[in-house]
């Protein structure tokens, strides 16, 4: 029954549309109001509960092109849920380690990882850019970044 | 004020020697974003937004502006030299412009581009000066029903023009819609979907989504296709020089698509993608000999470059001059409107001038700027297309998450880039286009307040979005461009199966 990929998105897509439309009726009422908060959100979660039973059923036939778009190597997706792992574990210690640290580390690591190997001008680069970003924002536009255990 | 004197406050701004200043750097900072394959305008405009924090408003949207008609500019030269688009509106310049490049002539396809893209760009900036102005005298009467019903008509346009399937585009529209809901509900103090978590009472940033829906979604289709070549060193561009038959051969194509380009900019939905392939076809269709199509002809290159370009411009009018944006791309450009405190529409006009006409006369000056750039700078600019792909990428990563940090310094906004990126690759992947979501994201608030207002105005009856004639003719015309291709395919489908 689940044959083609619409009908898998339609039932996930039908899932969260229900979801979404039980949490629309737990919303609180508001007396004084005409139309209240709820309105949109209930009218909402119906339109796409109605939208995923059309995608669930419709003969449409998935082009090759679209086909070739979902069809990624295992590999390919490790390498991108890897770089996510990257950009999760800087973002847990942006604030402690501080901005130029972490993202030298990052810069430098993440482009080594997708394959760069010419490490000098890795280096360089990802020495230049925390720095040079650093310096613009927290002297030119005012917006603090976090120092973390860098004495400036 | 008339628009004489309009657009001389306008040069004002433009001329001053911070206009030129910022002018500049949107143009070049938007060729050089719009040249690299895979990352386009909405992206460009996006990782530009911090640095105006703290800006004036003026030479800030100037420069925003540029980023916008730089990277439609700049997207044509990797579709020359590389055949790989730099933004989506270039993909029809590849058609022709990649095989002019192949035949050695690579110098002469990216002039013809450039003065193309130049002519389209001024044309249309001349037509925006002249119908903004008059669209907003007009518009400053429309009520909330109207405002609703616009919105509405905006949506379900971008919905039915989007490529691939109509349902599909509809359900990222109401899913960009949904997400707006998330936070207190500004007219009750109602809390929506936030689960008591703090982070979540003002609701997302259109920043994250656009950041990570786009910038960090673009970034994982770079990763797949990291292995792709980038410009070679020893690659000769050619000549630049132009020969007077070539000139006369653009002329005609040019002059037409420019106009072309223009409408399907104004027009909700449409943009600068859509613009270049109809006028790619329609030059085709009125060409003596369309087998020369594909094969590097002149005309085929000139058309769909002065129509995207016409059409960036064009898209300005209902964005200046309502506020209310027909594309994912001006929607973006929206936000970067309200980060500053500015809010576009019928007001914008007269009670911000210096805006207004700052814009649109910078965009004379913006395209000046480009055309110097993409002539004789091009061979220097190119070489930013040899940098290393994993470079590129760490660095694009490192834009959108400063860019997240800096508008509200908290980490719990860093992670909800993270899923959005990944909710926007999802899409990538399962061919839901992005633009209807980052629209509907950015209309679902001023939809729903709109609507709201309506519902109070009539009491609470529905009536009132039928009882005058704009708003009805407005949503009649949204059911239209839903039904007509709808049916069209439900007809292609029956007929395909029937002769199975």
């Amino acid at each position: 029954m689940l044959a083609s990929i619409n009908r898998k998105l339609g039932l996930l897509i039908f899932i969260v549309a229900a979801v979404y439309l039980y949490l629309s009726f737990q919303l609180p009422n508001y007396e004084y109001a005409p139309i209240d908060a709820d309105v949109i959100p209930k009218g909402l979660g119906i339109l796409l509960l109605v939208l995923s039973v059309f995608l669930f059923f419709s003969r449409v036939v998935e082009t090759d092109a679209e086909k070739a778009k979902r069809d990624i190597p295992k590999k390919e997706l490790g390498v991108i849920a890897a770089v996510f792992a990257m950009i999760f574990v800087y973002i847990l210690l942006f604030e402690t380690i501080g901005f130029i640290i972490t993202t030298t580390l990052f810069i430098f690591f993440c482009s080594w990882f997708l394959g760069y190997r010419a490490w000098k001008t890795n280096i360089l680069v990802s020495l230049l850019f925390p720095i040079v970003m650093y310096a613009i924002f927290v002297f030119a536009l005012g917006i603090v970044l976090p120092r973390g255990i860098l004495p400036f | 004020m008339d628009a004489f004197q309009g657009l001389l406050t306008g040069f004002q701004v433009a001329l001053s020697l911070e206009g030129i200043m910022f002018v500049l750097i949107g143009v070049i900072v938007g060729t050089l974003i719009g040249m690299m394959p895979g990352l386009g305008p909405i992206s460009a405009i996006a990782i530009m937004i911090p640095i105006t924090y703290g800006m004036d408003p003026a030479p800030a949207l100037v420069m925003m502006a540029g980023v916008y008609y730089g990277a439609v500019f700049g997207g044509s030269t990797s579709s020359i030299l590389l055949n790989a688009p730099g933004i989506s509106g270039t993909v029809a310049t590849a058609f022709d412009g990649y095989p002019m490049a192949q035949q050695g002539k690579a110098g002469k396809a990216l002039a013809i581009a450039a003065i193309s893209s130049f002519v389209g760009g001024t044309v249309s900036v001349v037509l925006l000066m002249l119908l903004a102005p008059a669209l907003s005298s007009v518009a400053i009467s429309f009520g909330p029903p109207a405002y609703f019903a616009l919105m509405f008509m905006g949506l379900t346009a971008i919905s039915s023009l989007s490529e691939g399937s109509t349902i599909k585009a509809m359900i990222a529209a109401v899913a960009g819609f949904m997400v707006v809901t998330i936070g207190i509900d500004p007219q009750t103090g109602t809390q929506r979907f936030t689960f008591g978590n703090v982070n979540l009472f003002d609701g997302f940033d259109f920043l994250i989504i656009a950041l990570g829906l786009f910038a960090v979604a673009e970034v994982c289709m770079l990763i797949l296709n990291r292995k792709n070549r980038s410009l070679s060193d020893d690659q000769k561009l050619g000549s630049l020089k132009l020969s007077k038959a070539d000139l006369k051969e653009m002329s005609g194509p040019v002059s037409r698509q420019s106009f072309v380009g223009f409408l399907l900019g104004v027009l909700p939905g449409a943009g600068a993608t859509i613009a270049s392939f109809i006028s790619y076809i329609f030059e085709k269709r009125i060409a003596k000999n369309p087998g020369e199509f594909g094969k590097g002809a002149i005309k085929g290159l000139a058309a769909p470059e002065s129509s995207n370009n016409a059409a960036t411009s064009g898209a300005f009018v209902p964005l200046l001059s309502l506020g209310i944006p027909g594309s994912g791309t001006t929607a973006v450009m929206l936000g970067a409107f309200l980060v500053l405190g500015v809010q576009p529409g019928p007001l914008l006009m007269t009670d911000r001038p210096e805006i207004f006409w700052g814009i649109i006369a910078s965009m004379y000056l913006g395209n000046v700027f480009l055309l110097i750039l993409n002539l004789p700078l091009i061979p220097y600019l190119a070489k930013i297309l040899s940098i290393p792909r994993p470079l590129l990428i760490s660095l694009v990563i490192m834009f959108s998450l400063i860019g997240v940090y800096s508008i509200s310094f908290n980490v719990f906004d860093l992670y909800m880039l993270l899923v959005f990126g990944a909710l926007g690759f999802a899409m990538r992947i399962f061919s839901f286009p992005a633009p209807p979501f980052i629209l509907a994201f950015i209309l679902g608030g001023m939809m729903e307040q709109a609507f709201r207002q309506s519902m109070t105005i009539s009491n609470g009856s529905l009536s009132i979005f039928v009882d005058s004639p704009l708003p009805l003719s407005l949503l009649l015309i949204a059911l239209i461009s839903l039904l007509v291709p709808a049916f069209l395919k439900w007809r292609s489908n029956r007929l395909a199966y029937k002769q199975r």
